[in-house]
């Protein structure tokens, strides 16, 4: 109990330090951004990770929640509705709430591929409506609203950036607690057992589609909360916020992170936020490395960053986790020399004039500049291929000690 | 009245019948044990009775009421607890949580989502009551998915009882353990459905002969008898069903 609220707490410092570290205004967007997704993560997580619903329509209640939480913004700045933009995330989260409870209506009756098909149905409904009711969705441009009307929040207009920051940052940490609480309680706990073994929940008495409709419920919530974090920062918001694209791209930051966890969907809402606004200054690529990212994710971390970290566990445990480090460190050097003459290729394959890489100058059209950069991953490659023996010998040397007591015990 | 009485029970998959008009009557507190050969249907007549499928005609009353067109979790509900075949636990959940799991319902707790598991002293202190009887205490962190089998069998059991169900069903409690095992498990199994009406499914001889009061023989998706260990064991009928492999001495 101690140990948790030390975390809690340790979470709150850390939200409102990270504005004096990261004080430019780039830096400031970035975790504005951050806020928002790392709540539609993890309202995503309690779907896929949580209820075992794997959703392909997710963001029709982040978008809905947007929506309407910008036309309640239009609606203070007539001065038809008087409140607070800072409960602007309310309203996201109760039109989240309402589509969900409408949508999880027929869509829990089944998990699995049904529920899959129908949420990817919906998706492309909401997409189809919002052309059709332009009044509502703004057609192709969208709705644009203004946050500094209303009634100043103690003096705070949100005019600045960083104001925003400190409202989203808040919610977050609302958002946040409450989702882990959600875990704690009876339905959180059954939506486990409904994902582990639907047909056995069945028999101590509990209704799947129930226990799959709340779970559904509360991610439609607090997607809808995130929707409205949405709609404060932009000021704007599309129909792109609420089709298969930012739909997929939850789930990417949620795989990555690791679905398993509850910590797992920060850290992939904050490693894609971050490939998303540095990366894109950088290369037209990203998308493709981020394909390749989550490709190499789904293939050798299918717990996601966080089912890496807690990988580590017993060595922890063992204090052996030094033990690692050089291993580590010998085998991230030749993979990071493989990974920048990819990175290298594959700017080279689509570039017009010569490429300023790494201070070298390459061009496409020179294979003296194609040799270097394949001599280069060549090098990276042997060099991972040998450093691999290492490191599996290291951790098996890690990790054995906890192996000890663990055998003997199941031999018992 | 019976606690569970099935009338002219049958089901059929497309054309096969599986269950051919099968009645049996219950009571309170008594334990009953199905046998039969290999496709007989008992499993299919344990499916029937919990729920899981319907029938194609006949009824069944749990305590005095039909309970045949209900889903398996409103039997649950009304206290018919079942274990199964093979075994069918939350694999990534820790032990306690499936045992936690287990008592939900009959607790009060339904779908709250506004109370907290840490908190709940009452509920927290029953299931490690319950992990004590199964003999899983130490366990209780580990995901039940790394369980030993006979562990996980026991588990199996526990998440079954744990309710407080007044008829328990269980489907091969000790198939597949070693004798050691199912010496353990037939204890445990005395111990936790003490009191309580029980039907069991179950290959072998000497457990069912041990623990039974009564016994129903199914050949074929029908009964042929129902009646005391003693007098099944001299029955003509059933001892044609099965050559010869009632031991005669057990």
């Amino acid at each position: 109990m101690k140990k948790n609220l030390a975390l809690w707490g340790a979470y709150a410092l850390i939200l409102l330090i990270l504005p004096s570290v990261f004080s430019s205004v780039l830096g400031i967007s970035i975790l504005n951004q951050m806020t928002i997704w790392i709540i539609f993560a993890l309202s995503y997580n309690m779907m896929l990770g949580q209820g075992g619903m794997l959703s392909f329509g997710h963001a029709v209640y982040f978008g809905l929640g947007g929506f309407m939480s910008v036309h309640a913004l239009n609606l203070i700045a007539d001065e038809i509705l008087v409140f607070s933009v800072t409960l602007i995330p309310l309203v996201g989260g109760a039109f989240g709430l309402l589509a969900a409870l409408f949508i999880g209506s027929f869509s829990t009756r089944k998990a699995g591929t049904v529920f899959a098909m129908i949420s990817l149905g919906i998706g492309e409904l909401i997409v189809a409506l919002s052309l059709i009711f332009v009044d509502f969705f703004g057609g192709e441009a969208g709705v644009s609203g203004d946050r500094t009307y209303g009634p100043p929040f103690f003096g705070v207009e949100f005019l600045q950036d960083s104001e925003v920051y400190y409202l989203g940052a808040f919610w977050l940490f609302v958002a946040t607690l409450l989702m882990y609480l959600f875990t704690q309680t009876p339905a959180g706990r059954m939506a486990n057992a409904v994902r582990d073994n639907p047909e056995r929940a069945e028999f101590i008495g509990y209704s799947t589609r129930r226990v799959r409709f709340i779970t559904f419920c509360a991610a439609g919530l607090f997607a809808g909360v995130a929707g409205g974090l949405f709609a404060i920062n932009y000021e704007f918001i599309t129909e792109e916020n609420l089709n298969a694209l930012t739909s997929g791209r939850v789930l990417l930051m949620a795989y990555i992170g690791g679905l398993g966890f509850f910590i797992g969907p920060i850290i992939g809402a904050v490693i894609l936020t971050l490939m998303n606004s540095l990366l894109s200054n950088y290369s037209e690529m990203w998308m493709l490395y981020l394909g390749i990212m989550f490709l190499l994710t789904v293939m050798f971390l299918p717990k996601g960053f966080a089912g890496f970290i807690m990988m580590h566990r017993a060595a922890w445990a063992n204090g052996r986790l030094g033990s690692l480090a050089l291993p580590y460190f010998l085998i991230a050097v030749p993979a990071s020399v493989f990974l920048l003459a990819f990175v290298g290729m594959v700017e080279l394959s689509h570039a017009d004039e010569l490429l300023h890489y790494l201070g070298m100058s390459l061009a496409a059209d020179s294979p003296v500049s194609w040799l270097v950069l394949l001599i280069m991953a060549g090098g990276g490659a042997i060099g991972v291929r040998l450093a691999r023996a290492r490191l599996s010998d290291a951790w098996e040397l890690a990790n054995a000690a906890a192996a000890g007591p663990q055998s003997q015990e199941a031999q018992r | 009245m019976s606690l569970l009485a099935l009338d002219s029970v049958c089901k059929s998959f497309g054309s096969t019948q599986i269950i051919r008009d099968v009645s049996l009557n219950i009571e309170a507190g008594e334990k009953h044990a199905i046998i039969g050969p290999n496709g007989a249907g008992k499993s299919t007549l344990f499916h029937l009775i919990s729920g899981r499928y319907p029938l194609s005609s006949g009824g069944i009353q749990f305590k005095g009421e039909a309970i045949h067109n209900l889903p398996p979790y409103e039997i649950a509900r009304r206290g018919l607890a079942r274990s199964f075949q093979v075994t069918n636990i939350f694999h990534r959940m820790s032990v306690f949580e499936n045992i936690r799991c287990a008592l939900l319902w009959s607790e009060g707790y339904r779908y709250a989502f506004w109370k907290l598991l840490g908190r709940q002293a009452e509920l927290n202190r029953k299931t490690h009551e319950m992990l004590e009887q199964i003999g899983l205490a130490d366990k209780a962190d580990l995901p039940s998915g790394e369980l030993a089998y006979a562990q996980q069998r026991a588990l199996e059991l526990g998440i079954a009882v744990a309710s407080g169900a007044e008829l328990i069903m269980l489907d091969e409690p000790v198939a597949g353990m070693s004798n050691s095992e199912a010496e353990n498990a037939v204890a445990l199994i005395r111990r936790i459905t003490e009191g309580k009406t029980l039907i069991m499914v179950e290959h072998d001889m000497n457990i069912v002969f041990d623990i039974a009061d009564r016994i129903s023989v199914l050949v074929y998706g029908e009964i042929i008898a129902t009646d005391k260990p003693e007098s099944i064991r001299s029955n003509a009928r059933v001892q044609e069903a099965y050559l010869g492999e009632v031991p005669s001495d057990a």
